[in-house]
């Protein structure tokens, strides 16, 4: 199956968005990675099994497209990540602070910690999404929520 | 709140700008740019590892489309390829789950009297069979060269690793910096100066 390119955007473009930014940590390479992976979905007549297939294909193709841009040396950077940070209106001071937390882990757990909680996926959906296995994926877990407990301290709950 | 909620409530404040487009005149103009983007960088990084061979590789656009098969990390795969006058190449071939993976380089020769030319298509083939290194997420290090897969993780000494890959027919010397880029001869290992 394959669903209009509208249909798609309208419910996926935010979450592709925050998926790019959380790797890039830069709001124009991570627009450039989401247009990049509506442009390769327009041009792959690939058929998929499910919407739910079809997600976690536009997730999986735009994190390995930001991760590419981090290798790059076209990387914009235009704007460093504590001045987008200012440009946001976040509800609380502690969502700022989760936010800075969250974005100041390394990378591999990063992303691992964004899928998990702001994608409501499992360790297995999380490890075909990235390649991983799950020991790894719960390692890396793991890791992603001691750094944020230690940073955050009450704010964050202890939900191993 | 949970983990969770807390976690969507500050993430939530991300918001593309509204510039992204699916309008199809202009994905088609940014999936030109976007490739010429790949290509700049493609460049870069096959001049880095071609210095120590007297062949310089430049990035342009432009060709005839033909399907070739390719060896990717030991499996050989069907790629389209579109081989340009000017010495350059666009490939393109589906992975296994189905993302389409873009290739692009090319380049000029320098002749011994200081000339350029255009690399010809046999030469291009060439670099695309040579052997390549991947750095795995989980830390181990492969050497793939044709249907060969070789773990060097933990093969490296200072730094460098020396190693020996053969295709059944023809044996490569291969130098591998850490982190790099690597050398090949068909003779003898080269020195890690002599690209460093």
């Amino acid at each position: 199956m394959r669903l209009p390119m509208q249909e798609l955007f309208e419910k996926y473009q935010g979450n592709l968005y925050a998926a790019a930014f959380n790797v890039c940590k830069n709001a124009e390479d991570a627009e450039d990675v989401v247009q990049d992976t509506f442009i390769q979905y327009y041009s792959l007549k690939k058929e998929f099994e499910s919407e739910q297939h079809i997600r976690a294909w536009l997730l999986r193709v735009t994190i390995n497209k930001a991760k590419n841009m981090n290798r790059t040396f076209w990387r914009r950077n235009k704007q460093s990540l504590e001045d987008y940070m200012e440009t946001l209106s976040f509800e609380t001071p502690e969502s700022g602070e989760l936010f800075e937390a969250a974005m100041n882990l390394p990378e591999k757990y990063r992303i691992v910690i964004h899928l998990f909680y702001y994608e409501d996926y499992s360790i297995h959906e999380i490890a075909g999404i990235l390649k991983l296995s799950e020991s790894n994926v719960k390692v890396r877990l793991s890791r992603g929520r001691s750094l944020l407990k230690e940073k955050l301290q009450e704010e964050w709950e202890n939900d191993e | 709140m949970t983990n969770k909620e807390k976690y969507k409530q500050a993430f939530s404040v991300l918001q593309p700008s509204g510039k992204i487009s699916l309008e199809e005149e202009r994905m088609m103009i940014m999936k030109k740019k976007t490739r010429f983007q790949i290509a700049a960088t493609a460049a870069a990084v096959c001049l880095a590892f071609a210095s120590g061979g007297g062949i310089v590789y430049a990035a342009d656009l432009g060709g005839v489309q033909r399907k070739i098969q390719l060896w990717v990390q030991g499996d050989q795969t069907d790629a389209d390829i579109v081989y340009n006058a000017n010495g350059s190449y666009d490939l393109w071939y589906e992975n296994e789950d189905g993302t389409l993976e873009d290739l692009h380089g090319g380049g000029v020769a320098i002749e011994d009297d200081g000339t350029e030319r255009p690399l010809t298509e046999a030469e291009l083939m060439d670099h695309l069979q040579q052997p390549t290194v991947d750095y795995k997420e989980d830390g181990s290090i492969w050497v793939y060269y044709y249907d060969q897969k070789t773990d060097i993780t933990d093969q490296f000494k200072d730094g460098v690793c020396y190693v020996l890959v053969s295709n059944g027919e023809k044996d490569l010397y291969m130098t591998v910096l850490y982190e790099g880029g690597w050398c090949t001869s068909p003779h003898k290992y080269e020195s890690p100066d002599s690209f460093r």
